[in-house]
């Protein structure tokens, strides 16, 4: 007992056990998180027997869709490239709002309180409004067809990337950022040489997944008139034109496939 | 060259830090200087509120006469002639070598060409050159990253004597490096700063080294100048004093 090492020992472990020991804190968090949930399960109506019975129903669609009538792609395949298209824009502009809003939002680099909350205010706006939202919008505003799509998509993506893009930026190692303002750099050149280096494998991988959620989400976008496959997709279902709707979700994984299988290609260069 | 006044700096936070108390140090020109002290005696932040990355709460800093203040074109006027090597190195990892060097050219352009990391054919001469220095220049195009640390190490230097520099501030530049590869870093600070005539202030924790590279040793303990003096004079009673001065006998420290 009179070894220094093991009583230090003894010590540490001891502690080690006393916080492990259940605190009446830890029951009261777990008791509200079982209540909340079950609260929310309330709220929307959780029926495992409701679902287990539609099991069947669903099936039965799946089942009306084949076999798939696969002459309907000849009209569709011209929408699903106007849905790429979408995403396309879609990201560009999420891109170019988004980067300088997050460049804005991002603790280490902008010093002005009132400047980053205002950026990450307007990021939240942007993100909290669903693109389907703001493709009614614009739809009204310019019109039906892809180009409300686009931005529609663009807006909302931009409150998210420009979010994921700050995140990135404040998580960077400051070191370099120290060393390049120790040069007498101005504050833009050090964003670009010390951070931007180290958040591109991050941001490319961002643009590229959220890429593949805009080709998703581009899908839907027809249903409110903003162009894309959407349109027919919606108009397959009304119909209960299910072996159309087949080909038309077949497109859609087709198209998914190939921009996960490219995306990963891009980033396996850019590492 | 540098001559610092009653520099003081204060951290707050949760508690109070007194990092550097009135420290006046004046440094001449082509001087090799060697800030010698235990980790936490303040010499990271004294070299900071050299090129104010971190701004000194009294006293002031004069180079070449004229005060260093915060005023944003004359500080990067000021840090454009302050080159700084960092014991971590802090070369930008997934940017080229040569590109890293490039950027110690940044205070000499506005922010249109760096907006597509464009230099001038002087800057890419320049750099090469420095590169040359430290015997680099056939890694000019390999990333960063893919260096070991001695190698970053000098590239860093690369970087810092592209800005054409009065005065290099190195922060601990060997102590993440082994001995033969720290010697090798301060044979070239000292060689390279001695033939451009650069002034070079060196932060160091080791007594050795300091005895065989300073000409000149300043003494940092708990935030205060307590040797200033040939490096031949550090007896070890003066080691004594920087490195083991007991807390209970420094003044008013909290």
């Amino acid at each position: 007992m009179a070894d220094p090492v093991q009583a230090a020992q003894e010590d540490v472990l001891a502690a080690l056990i006393a916080r492990k020991k259940w605190r009446f804190h830890h029951i009261a968090f777990m008791a509200v998180g079982i209540a909340f949930l079950a609260w929310a399960a309330d709220g929307v109506d959780l029926s495992p027997k409701e679902l287990a019975d539609g099991i069947p129903k669903i099936a039965k669609y799946f089942a009306l869709m084949i076999p798939p009538k696969w002459v309907f792609a000849d009209t569709v395949w011209q929408p699903a490239i106007e849905t790429v298209y979408i995403a396309i824009w879609g990201n560009v502009l999420a891109t170019l709002i988004g980067l300088p809003l997050g460049v804005l939002a991002a603790r280490n680099i902008t010093r002005l309180a009132p400047l980053r909350f205002f950026a990450k205010g307007t990021l939240n706006l942007l993100r909290s409004i669903s693109e389907l939202i703001w493709a009614i919008f614009f739809v009204a505003a310019v019109g039906l067809g892809p180009f409300p799509g686009a931005v529609a998509l663009g807006m909302n993506y931009a409150g998210i990337l420009g979010r994921l893009y700050a995140e990135a930026m404040e998580n960077i190692d400051p070191g370099p950022v120290e060393a390049i303002q120790a040069t007498g750099a101005g504050r833009i050149q050090v964003i670009l040489f010390a951070i931007f280096p180290q958040v591109l494998p991050q941001f490319v991988t961002y643009m590229l997944y959220w890429f593949e959620v805009g080709v998703r989400s581009a899908t839907v976008l027809g249903m409110v008139g903003a162009g894309g496959i959407g349109f027919e997709l919606v108009t397959t279902i009304r119909l209960f034109e299910f072996r159309e709707t087949a080909v038309v979700l077949l497109i859609i994984l087709a198209m998914v496939t190939i921009i996960d299988l490219a995306s990963s290609m891009i980033r396996s260069r850019i590492y | 060259m540098i001559t610092l006044e009653n520099v003081s700096k204060t951290y707050e936070g949760v508690s109070k830090i007194v990092a550097l108390r009135n420290v006046s140090i004046e440094v001449k020109e082509g001087e090799f200087l060697v800030i010698l002290g235990p980790s936490g005696a303040g010499k990271s932040t004294l070299m900071r509120c050299i090129n104010r990355l971190v701004v000194p709460t009294g006293g002031r800093i004069l180079l070449d006469g004229r005060e260093v203040t915060s005023r944003r074109r004359e500080l990067r006027a000021a840090r454009r002639d302050i080159g700084m090597v960092f014991q971590q190195f802090n070369l930008v990892k997934r940017l080229s070598v040569l590109m890293n060097v490039l950027s110690g050219r940044l205070a000499y352009h506005t922010f249109w060409p760096s907006l597509l990391y464009r230099f001038d054919q002087d800057d890419k001469r320049i750099a090469i050159e420095c590169l040359t220095r430290v015997n680099m220049e056939h890694k000019a195009f390999q990333r960063a990253d893919t260096l070991s640390g001695g190698e970053q190490q000098r590239v860093a230097i690369a970087r810092a004597l592209a800005q054409e520099p009065k005065v290099i501030l190195a922060d601990e530049p060997v102590a993440s490096l082994d001995p033969k590869i720290a010697r090798q870093v301060l044979t070239y600070l000292k060689q390279i700063a001695g033939e451009l005539g650069i002034t070079v202030l060196c932060n160091l924790h080791q007594v050795e080294y300091a005895r065989e590279y300073a000409e000149r040793v300043v003494g940092l303990s708990q935030g205060t100048v307590v040797f200033d003096g040939p490096s031949g004079k550090l007896t070890d009673d003066i080691l004594q004093q920087i490195y083991y001065r007991d807390p209970e006998t420094a003044d008013d420290r909290d």
